[in-house]
């Protein structure tokens, strides 16, 4: 993404605001309802909702099941939803030995906002978007991951109104870990699947 | 497209598909990079209007199903050991000769 | 025929900042710009499809010299013009 100079910060500042004045003007957009809607969306959304999600899975195998056949009702059992102004539905994608899973958007950005959070900038980097559904594994060596030759690798390239989130691996020797502690090792790259936890 | 070819779709998951060339004026998803390419449906997403038409503000979109339809690295860039998924609408779609 | 924002397998755009940026806003106009998108979404003046539309219709050189909420600025007011709820120019400085 290209930066933003503090005098366009202040004509577009600017723009916005008359933007906005007119629209409540119009009685299209209550005077309210912007800081509403931005509260709302940072109380909502959040990486931890990932995490939580995780770790259910990595501790209840009956949940992990019904989590990667149906992740917008699993979600839900945890008084979360998949998110979105129009319908979206959740699919989690599952790392294991064998396979790993990334997550982009070519076309625009889109993204699990509920479960995972804001997006990173560099997830809505034109540099991210065009090359790793080309080279997932330079990018994945850009985040300072290998994996073996023989591991598979699928992008998921979000097209429609599914969003997908990874399930990572459970690492090695955190059997006597509790499922709150087990989402503490949970991190949003592990989640759109650009690091290993 | 009935209401109940909608909700089941043409594509059974395995089912062998090709994109269609297609380079459209307007707004689409499916991204040029898998432009006539083959691919294996994995699953139907369930319907949803099309983009094309919705993006054109008018009410009138067909409703279609979305499949996720996964792809090799090798169909789509001639070399590669990754597969791709993308969601495509089944407009975009037509059984793999 | 392709629009900028389909990248996929174009080379060219550098290397990857994987600098975790947690900041969901550099500043408060893009978190209402945001807020506005979801609101006139909610209103039906214009649908996530028009939206991407009048995003990848920018010309080239000034989608990528634009930031992330700049596009998304530019795509609202776009349409609102076109729709004729402001007026063309409504927001520039007189």
């Amino acid at each position: 993404m290209s930066g933003t100079d503090t005098h366009d910060d202040a004509v577009i500042s600017r723009q916005v605001r008359r933007l906005e004045s007119l629209l409540e003007e119009k009685g299209i957009v209550g005077g309210d309802t912007v800081d509403e809607v931005i509260d709302g969306f940072l109380a909502g959304a959040s990486p931890v909702n990932g995490a939580k999600v995780t770790a259910r899975a990595w501790t209840d195998p009956a949940y992990r099941e019904r989590l990667l056949a149906d992740g917008t009702a699993a979600v839900g059992e945890l008084g979360f939803s998949s998110g979105g102004v129009q319908k979206q539905r959740l699919r989690v994608v599952e790392n294991t030995a064998g396979t790993h899973n990334i997550i982009v958007c070519t076309l625009c950005s889109c993204y699990p906002l509920r479960l995972l959070g804001p997006s990173p900038g560099w997830y809505k980097s034109e540099a991210y978007r065009s090359r790793v559904v080309r080279d997932p594994r330079g990018v994945l060596a850009d985040f300072g991951v290998t994996l073996p030759e023989s591991v598979d690798i699928t992008v998921w390239d979000s097209s429609a109104e599914t969003r997908y989130m990874v399930l990572p691996r459970r690492p090695a020797g955190t059997d006597d870990l509790s499922e709150e502690e087990l989402a503490g090792l949970v991190t949003r790259n592990g989640l759109i699947g650009t690091a290993v936890l | 497209m009935t209401d109940e070819s909608a909700r089941t779709g043409r594509f059974a998951p395995g089912a062998h598909v090709r994109t269609y060339l297609h380079d459209p004026p307007h707004h689409t998803r499916l991204p040029r990079y898998a432009r006539g390419k083959r691919g294996v449906v994995v699953e139907p997403e369930g319907p949803a209007p099309l983009a094309d038409v919705r993006a054109q503000g008018r009410d009138d979109a067909p409703v279609e199903m979305i499949y996720a339809v996964r792809f090799t690295a090798r169909d789509l860039w001639g070399e590669g050991d990754h597969h791709v998924v993308l969601d495509l609408s089944e407009s975009y779609l037509k059984e793999a000769e | 025929m392709a629009r900028i924002n389909d990248v996929g397998g174009m080379t060219g755009f550098g290397v990857i900042d994987t600098t975790d940026d947690a900041e969901p806003f550099h500043a408060d106009w893009e978190a209402r710009v945001f807020a506005l998108q979801r609101a006139l979404l909610v209103k039906k003046i214009f649908n996530l499809d028009e939206f991407r539309d009048a995003v990848e219709t920018m010309p080239p050189q000034e989608y990528l010299a634009a930031s992330y909420y700049e596009r998304w600025f530019h795509a609202i007011r776009t349409l609102l013009e076109r729709k004729g709820v402001i007026g063309e120019g409504a927001l520039d400085d007189d």
